[in-house]
């Protein structure tokens, strides 16, 4: 047992797929209990009987087409107009845009190679010094994620049975605080650099908005549509992805059909890539959970921590080392179900423990060593890794900072519940 | 020898566009159809009976057939954190031995995803009113044996340096 648990931990450590270690482990624990392995195949196919899986498939490939029209130009462009009058307007305007773009994309890495490519020359253009700008556009990539209808959100949602429209509520008030404390440090750092951009103009507004007219009802159809609950999430989904499809490709014809193909198929690498490990999980957390895994898991850490608030602490000094050596989607599938029952226990609310969740590994996007975001854009803007480490610190600590209050601060997520 | 390659060349070729011809026809139809769904609930308060079935069905096809592009690329999600501290020739090995043991994985799910689908078939279950669901749970047995044979044929190129088509930032 410890050994077999070993080889599979080592495996992971040196690089094999994900989805194989899990299915092999759940292989392991089936065949130990003398459950026929055919049991394997049927938690697998449980993925045809989850309707709002839909979404996921869907909400990709619009966010990878969308970001492969002009559409992130665009939406910088539309920002600016607003916002670009503010003291160090630029960077609060790729803040915003990136956690708009990432909401829509489902925080994947598109936005640093999407938007990242826009915003970098231009912050040093208007001479945002230079370590400043990596370090905004590399944190950037993963803010928007507490924004509807970000992937990890559906996906945390489905994974520990939480109303994904709470969720989508819930996450609103703590990703502004992220965005607020972000906003606040940048213009503090930069309160020298007034854009050269020029100062708010209607006719400037007017014209980018008529630029970004198809663009514009997306957002209203869609968060509207969910807000409302006219939309199921799935539904939304598909809306979007129609929509986007018709406007970039027969509309606006920034999409050739020729290239369909191609970003068809990179987004469901990401798509599939997700899934089967959604999918080889079922497998293995059922079975975690018939162990009873989770009430052992309690006892244990009820064995030195007692209370809500020294369960917290533990669970985000646990989340900041997970984030750093797992991606998000995995983490929810494979830690969602265990922690669940015990953080329910120990007083947390499952929405607000989403919200805890995902911020904390949102961090993990940046975290040092193995952080996605850092590698993407260190290879991106050709820097040097370490350089990319350095520059994303600040930024580190203050995003930090906004983890700690999101965590022991329940009111704010579940406010508007 | 180069008669062989060039027609394991030309089965890579057949593979990928048969893969992306998977993948472009089932999101578009989902995306079709889902929209014609939400058309018939919203204006005409009908929906077509098998359209939400369908739709799942659809989702778990994409599932498996996203997964065979990952391994195409060797992209499937996981973690690098030992190897950046190997030595190359040390790297080459651990990543045959992994290549090798998820394709040994894959193919231990093929046969026993083949022996629920053959139960099924046995059994006679139906989906969207009396569709064989075999025909639609065929794709786990045969998207893991091609899985399968993508992490074989990751291992034996591994050696022959990166032009392999293995693309990682």
């Amino acid at each position: 047992m410890i050994v077999t648990g070993a080889i599979l931990v080592l495996l992971v450590l040196l690089g094999a797929p994900l989805f194989a270690v899990i299915a092999a482990g759940a292989f392991w624990n089936f065949s130990q209990a003398d459950i026929d392995l055919q049991a394997f195949a049927i938690e697998f196919y449980g993925i045809a009987e989850m309707p709002i899986l839909l979404a996921i498939p869907l909400f990709t490939f619009a966010g990878y087409l969308l970001s492969e029209s002009n559409a992130p130009l665009r939406l910088v462009r539309l920002t600016t107009a607003l916002l670009g009058w503010m003291p160090a307007g630029l960077a609060v305007v790729s803040l915003i845009a990136c956690a708009f773009f990432t909401a829509f994309t489902g925080a994947s890495g598109v936005t640093i190679i999407a938007l990242g490519a826009i915003l970098f020359p231009a912050m040093q253009q208007a001479g945002y010094p230079e370590k400043f700008n990596l370090g905004l556009v590399t944190s950037a990539g993963s803010l928007g994620l507490l924004f509807a209808p970000s992937l990890p959100l559906i996906l945390y949602g489905v994974v520990a049975e939480v109303p994904i429209e709470s969720l989508f509520l819930a996450g609103l008030l703590p990703g502004f605080l992220m965005l607020l404390i972000l906003s606040g440090f940048s213009i503090w750092k930069n309160r020298a650099i007034r854009t050269p951009l020029g100062d708010f103009s209607w006719s400037e507004v007017r014209s980018a908005v008529r630029e970004s007219i198809w663009e514009i009802p997306l957002p209203i159809i869609v968060l509207g549509g969910i807000y409302s609950g006219y939309f199921a999430i799935s539904e939304a989904a598909a809306v979007t992805a129609l929509y986007v499809l018709i406007v970039d490709v027969v509309i606006i014809k920034e999409v050739s059909l020729r290239k369909l193909p191609s970003i068809i198929r990179e987004s469901m690498v990401l798509v599939g890539g997700i899934m089967m490990i959604l999918g080889v999980s079922r497998a293995s957390t059922n079975f975690m959970i018939d162990a009873g895994v989770p009430q052992q898991l309690l006892q244990w850490i009820s064995g030195f921590v007692s209370g809500e608030i020294a369960f917290m602490v533990m669970l985000l000094v646990f989340l900041l080392m997970l984030g750093a050596i797992l991606d998000i989607f995995s983490a929810i599938v494979l830690v969602v179900p265990l922690i669940l029952p015990v953080a329910i226990q120990f007083g947390v609310h499952p929405v607000h423990l989403g919200i805890v969740f995902l911020a904390a590994m949102q961090l993990g996007y940046i975290t040092p060593p193995v952080g996605l975001n850092l590698f993407i854009a260190g290879y991106r803007f050709n820097r040097p890794i370490v350089n990319v480490y350095l520059s994303t610190l600040p930024f580190f600590v203050f995003l930090m900072i906004s983890v700690v209050l999101i965590a022991f601060w329940p009111s704010l997520s579940l406010y508007l519940l | 020898m180069s008669r062989t390659v060039s027609v394991f060349n030309k089965l890579e070729k057949a593979g990928t566009y048969a893969e992306n011809a998977v993948l472009v026809i089932i999101l578009i139809s989902m995306i079709l159809l889902a929209g014609t769904q939400i058309l018939l609930r919203n204006f005409l308060d009908t929906s077509l009976f098998w359209g939400d079935e369908m739709l799942r069905m659809m989702v778990l096809w994409l599932t498996v057939a996203g997964g065979l592009a990952a391994s195409r690329k060797d992209k499937h999600i996981s973690i690098e954190v030992l190897d950046r501290f190997m030595p190359d020739s040390l790297q080459l090995i651990t990543k045959i031995i992994i290549d090798l043991f998820t394709a040994a994985v894959c193919a231990f799910i093929a046969w026993h995803s083949a022996r629920f689908v053959l139960g099924s078939y046995e059994f006679g279950d139906t989906v969207m009113g009396n569709t064989p669901a075999w025909m639609l749970q065929i794709i786990l047995p045969v998207g893991f044996v091609l899985m399968a044979y993508r992490h074989l044929v990751l291992a034996i190129k591994r050696p022959f340096g990166p032009a392999t088509g293995i693309d990682r930032p």
